[in-house]
């Protein structure tokens, strides 16, 4: 922010909220890391400690919604102030969703952890995840930095890890016709290629939402128009 | 926009050698409430009292440029003054009513305006204006009592329905909420709401949020100058000038 606010508390308050939605987005990058090892080398401790830290990112979205709502309330924020008020509500929502997604991948692990695994598919999979935390690591920033050009570049992104979800669920599905006994092992691995599809929608959502902050244009009332 | 209502071109009034508005190029459209804004000494009470003659009341003032309403020049030599401030009704940041009864507030200005031809024709106006105030519920058992007997609300409403009783064209406000307690203010700004069907409403306000909640246009002014006008909902969510932008953040520019 170029001109400080006349209130320096609304600064500091906005600040807080921001700071509060980076560090909520590490812990879900670092809960998406975790899971996503978990496939490949499930230990019990790690699906705990999981669902432990999914609390912790329930508790701060519950804080920065209540900060966000009290800003609000208190400073009746216009323009830009008012989407950088609102939007932590909206980025915050959908990193809950993401660190939801990172806890079931979790569980399934300890599902996968006594079946054959499929190396190709695995393969996939963890590109996929890879991607998505990539993706969630460069939109915080581009939030933090204000940068319309990276959220957009983000968002182009998003095509390429659908796309993997449909391969993985085709060659499952093939799989599952040659080998029935095994159907839930790739039932499975579609569940988990669709968890991380749908983690790179919430990303493209945070990215709208930067898209917004910035320049007040609503990209999903857009996109949905067109 | 829609056709104007109030047109000014190029307008500048000095108090004296002092600039105090710049050139400024307005168009009021009828039947909406437009909203003027802008930090103190700005020029937007300037620009209110310039629609209805008010500078002149002040010696060293002048105005230069155009400003018409339908139509009509008002800075015209011709015009009647009179005349014309009954067309522009003001309402005040201070509730004003005359140390008179309620109904003689309201009554004053139909008879000096030769505005009602008998006694039950004169109740009849007095009566409607007060209803259109949303005021009649409220005096209609006292209207032999002192006008400003009554609460700061009802006083205000009481000075929009004596403003209202000559039938104006448009009606200026100049902060007709800032010596109101909320309820009272919001009492105001629904009446306000009502009355755009009818009148043309010039309102200037130092609350963003009121300025947001009841105009339909904006403007917003700075060191004289008027820097945008715009839909409120775009001024408010986006405005098109930093300058605007800073002022309703509440940041320094």
């Amino acid at each position: 922010m170029e001109n400080s606010h006349i209130v320096s508390r609304y600064d500091k308050n906005l600040g807080r909220i921001q700071s509060g939605i980076l560090d909520m987005g590490d812990l879900v990058i670092s809960q998406l890391r975790q899971a996503t090892d978990a496939l490949d080398n499930f230990e019990a401790d790690t699906a705990d400690h999981l669902i432990g830290t999914d609390r912790a990112v329930n508790g701060m979205y519950k804080d920065i919604y209540t900060r966000a709502e009290r800003l609000i309330a208190l400073r009746q924020p216009m323009a830009l102030d008012l989407r950088q008020a609102l939007a932590p509500i909206s980025i915050a929502s959908n990193l809950e969703r993401i660190g939801d997604h990172a806890k079931s991948t979790a569980k399934r692990a300890r599902l996968l952890a006594g079946q054959t695994p499929d190396p190709a598919l695995f393969a996939v999979i963890q590109k996929m995840s890879g991607m998505v935390q990539a993706m969630l690591s460069d939109v915080l920033r581009a939030y933090d930095d204000s940068d319309t050009n990276l959220a957009a570049d983000i968002r182009a992104l998003d095509p390429e890890v659908d796309q993997l979800n449909k391969d993985v669920f085709a060659t499952a599905v093939a799989a599952i016709e040659k080998a029935p006994d095994r159907a839930e092992t790739y039932i499975h691995i579609i569940l988990l290629a669709r968890g991380f599809e749908r983690v790179g929608d919430h990303v493209v959502n945070i990215a709208r939402d930067v898209h917004q902050i910035v320049t007040g244009e609503d990209l999903k009332s857009a996109d949905s128009i067109n | 926009m829609e056709h104007a209502f109030i047109t000014a071109r190029n307008a500048s009034v000095f108090y004296g050698d002092k600039q105090a508005l710049f050139n400024i190029d307005l168009d009021i459209a009828a039947n909406k409430v437009t909203a003027l804004i802008g930090p103190s000494g700005c020029g937007k009470s300037t620009f209110l009292r310039s629609i209805n003659r008010m500078n002149d009341l002040i010696q060293t003032c002048r105005f230069d440029g155009s400003l018409q309403i339908a139509d009509q020049e008002i800075y015209d030599p011709a015009v009647d003054v009179v005349a014309l401030r009954a067309q522009v009704g003001m309402v005040f940041q201070k509730p004003n009513p005359f140390p008179k009864s309620i109904f003689e507030n309201v009554a004053y200005g139909l008879r000096i305006h030769g505005l009602a031809a008998s006694k039950s024709e004169l109740a009849d106006r007095v009566e409607w204006s007060l209803k259109s105030a949303g005021l009649w519920n409220e005096v209609s058992d006292r209207l032999d009592q002192p006008g400003n007997s009554l609460s700061g609300g009802q006083q205000q409403r009481l000075c929009i329905a004596r403003t209202i009783a000559v039938e104006p064209k448009v009606i200026l406000m100049d902060e007709p909420c800032s010596a109101l307690d909320p309820i009272a203010t919001a009492v105001v700004e629904e009446l306000i709401d009502g009355l755009r069907k009818k009148y043309t409403i010039v309102i200037v306000t130092h609350s963003m949020q009121q300025a947001a909640r009841i105009s339909q246009r904006t403007a917003f002014f700075h060191l004289g100058n008027l820097i945008e006008v715009g839909a409120t909902k775009d001024v408010f969510t986006n405005p098109r000038e930093e300058q605007t932008q800073n002022y309703i953040m509440g940041r320094i520019g």
